[in-house]
């Protein structure tokens, strides 16, 4: 039988596949998932799996077969750019019991969207601070969930203590065309900053 | 009832658990595999397919289509330690390639060139 050759390694283009990610993070029901399946081209039915820690030694499994290892939902999503640019979406619990798990995402990565809900701020703080450490660009998606109070960005920006630079957007993670505007705003300061 | 052929040609014998398969190996290649890493399948892996242990078949097949080592392991269900040690043995009987990272800033970002390439997909959408 003869198998179709594979598609980019034959494809119309000369450039080799590449892939880039962005990390979309925030605290507890603040709208990952939403997001990142909203976004992703592959059906949400594979995308949020309990999965075994990423970096976890098969060592132990395989000594102790019964053995339950410490699970991580991850929310996992795939937007074809164009001929040989693949743009992964990992969707990453806020909690820095996590951070092992970010360090290994956030390598390599064009940055973050961190997503906030306002009647929870505190959730988000982990993560800003994460990525302002690490240097990685990110910017402020947030999310309007009903009966939160209309407040000014300045006011937000305070209550965050965001750097000048750091772009702020009301977001709804249901929304396709929202979260896009998120994606290429994150592009747009990252591109700032390489060109800075 | 065949028996299938381990990627390198040797007997695999019966279908394994996938932790057989890996021997404990693991965390060897973290650094050089990210996890969005891409593999295709070559053609050599294609002509070999049906010879080898399910799990491995089941990568090669992902990879008629270019495929990151992340979404090998949520399709097999395995951490991604695992993924990335049945995709080394796979690399390296060449039924894979894996497709080189690309090269990053000195900010550890990916470069002004890929950036904006994936600014005007975003924006084409
Ligand atoms: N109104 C509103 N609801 C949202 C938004 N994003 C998520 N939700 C809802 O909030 C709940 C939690 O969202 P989920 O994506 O599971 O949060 P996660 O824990 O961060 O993954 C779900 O019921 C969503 O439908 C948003 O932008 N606006
Ligand atoms: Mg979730």
């Amino acid at each position: 039988m003869d198998y179709a050759p594979a598609e980019a390694t034959t494809g119309t283009g000369t450039l080799p596949p590449t892939p880039l990610k962005i990390l979309i993070a925030g605290g507890f029901g603040v709208g990952k998932t939403t997001m990142v399946h909203t976004l992703s081209e592959i059906p949400p039915l594979n995308t949020e799996q309990e999965m075994t820690e990423l970096s976890e030694g098969v060592d132990d499994l395989s000594a102790v077969p019964d053995k339950r290892t410490t699970t991580v939902a991850m929310d996992f999503g795939r937007l074809t750019v164009d001929d040989s640019l693949i743009l992964y979406l990992f969707g990453t619990p806020g909690q820095s019991r996590f951070w092992f798990m970010w360090d290994e995402l956030a390598a390599g990565a064009v940055g973050a969207v961190v997503l906030v809900d306002l009647r929870r701020v505190d959730d988000c703080f982990a993560a800003i601070d994460y990525f302002e450490n690490r240097g990685l660009p990110f910017v402020i998606a947030i999310n309007d969930f009903p009966g939160t109070e209309r407040f000014d960005a300045r006011v937000v920006r305070d209550a965050l203590v965001l750097k000048p630079e750091v772009p702020l957007m009301w977001t709804d993670a249901r929304d396709g065309r929202s979260g896009l505007a998120a994606l290429i705003s994150l592009v747009e300061h990252a591109l700032a900053r390489v060109a800075a | 009832m065949d028996d299938h052929l381990g990627p390198d040609g040797s007997a695999g014998g019966r279908v394994v658990p996938v932790y057989a398969l890996t021997r404990g190996r693991t965390r060897s290649s973290g650094r050089d595999m990210p996890i969005e890493s891409l593999v295709s399948v070559t053609e050599h892996g294609q002509r070999s397919v049906a010879s080898l242990d399910i799990e491995y078949r089941r990568i090669v097949e992902l990879g008629r289509r270019v495929v990151s080592l992340v979404e090998i392991a949520f399709a097999l269900r395995v951490p991604v330690g695992v993924a990335r040690v049945l995709v080394s043995d796979l690399a390296g009987c060449g039924h894979l390639v894996i497709h080189a990272p690309p090269p990053l800033e000195a900010n550890g970002g990916p470069s002004q060139e890929l950036l904006g390439r994936l600014l005007d997909g975003l924006r084409a959408r």
